[in-house]
């Protein structure tokens, strides 16, 4: 076992958001970490992919990790580190997330013949982002940290 | 305040039903998105394009219902395309494999003419 990769850096390079589960409030861990990315440097595109990371990870958080319920938080961390932006978004475990459902290989070939077409949200996280490790929070509950590189 | 941020419109342009969609495509997205398009359908549209405007956030269940869409257009006979995505959400089109039923145009007037060459 290995210790899991720090994340602490200087505090004042570490922000935390605290969401209600509710949808929607997805957005304002998208723009919040949009904004950051930006100042670091972060070209138009790869901003992009962070948005849509993001609000894939915030949203499995309400919708399954706490069930939408509105007591429940989600916590959203971004630490801006030198050369990469960190990001950790943790629920409250009301579902555990099975280890099946964190590397998923949705095919559209399938998904227009099933009732349900959705399945692409982890996915599309690995797809764009440099690094993605699941874990458990300290909460307990679901924890996915994200990472992605600046290339300057 | 921030769930329900689309608003849906369809029309008919040389023989094509444009669906606007202008705004977030999320969950709260899949009502007015299978409404225009059922309406769209019950009016004899064969050819069906979404006309993506100021989207700057579409999420997995929006691809979801997009999925729906090329499920029931292959249904129906019909021929789709979707026009106005930013460079991101075209990329994510394409990854999904959703480029695979629906032709991608970079605007409406390309779109238009695109359905009128394959038509013609």
């Amino acid at each position: 076992m290995t210790d899991p990769p720090s994340d602490n850096g200087p505090a004042e390079r570490v922000i935390e958001l605290r969401l209600p589960s509710k949808l929607g409030y997805e957005k304002v861990a998208m723009d919040t970490a949009s904004s950051l990315a930006r100042r670091m440097g972060f070209v138009p595109e790869r901003i992009e992919a962070l948005r849509t990371a993001i609000a894939e990870a915030v949203t499995n958080a309400i919708e399954h990790g706490n069930a939408h319920d509105s007591e429940m938080r989600v916590l959203v961390m971004l630490t801006a580190r030198e050369d990469e932006l960190v990001v950790r978004v943790a629920d409250e475990g009301r579902k555990q997330l099975g280890q099946e459902q964190t590397a998923p290989t949705p095919r559209i070939e399938e998904a227009l013949t099933r009732q349900d077409k959705g399945g692409w949200g982890i996915w599309l996280i690995r797809e764009l982002m440099d690094e993605v490790e699941f874990t458990t929070a300290p909460s307990g509950g679901n924890q996915v940290r994200m990472v992605i590189h600046l290339e300057r | 305040m921030l769930d329900d941020e689309l608003s849906v419109s369809t029309r008919e342009r040389d023989g094509v039903a444009i669906i606007d969609l202008v705004g977030d495509v999320t969950t709260f997205a899949e009502e007015k998105i299978n409404t225009a398009y059922a309406q769209a359908t019950g009016q004899g549209a064969r050819h069906i394009l979404l006309n993506f405007r100021q989207n700057d956030y579409i999420n997995s269940a929006g691809i979801a219902i997009l999925i729906g869409i090329v499920t029931e257009v292959n249904r129906n006979n019909q021929k789709l395309a979707v026009s106005g995505l930013s460079q991101h959400f075209q990329k994510i089109f394409r990854m999904v494999g959703l480029a695979q039923y629906a032709d991608i145009y970079q605007d409406e007037e390309e779109a238009v003419r695109g359905f009128a060459a394959t038509a013609a």
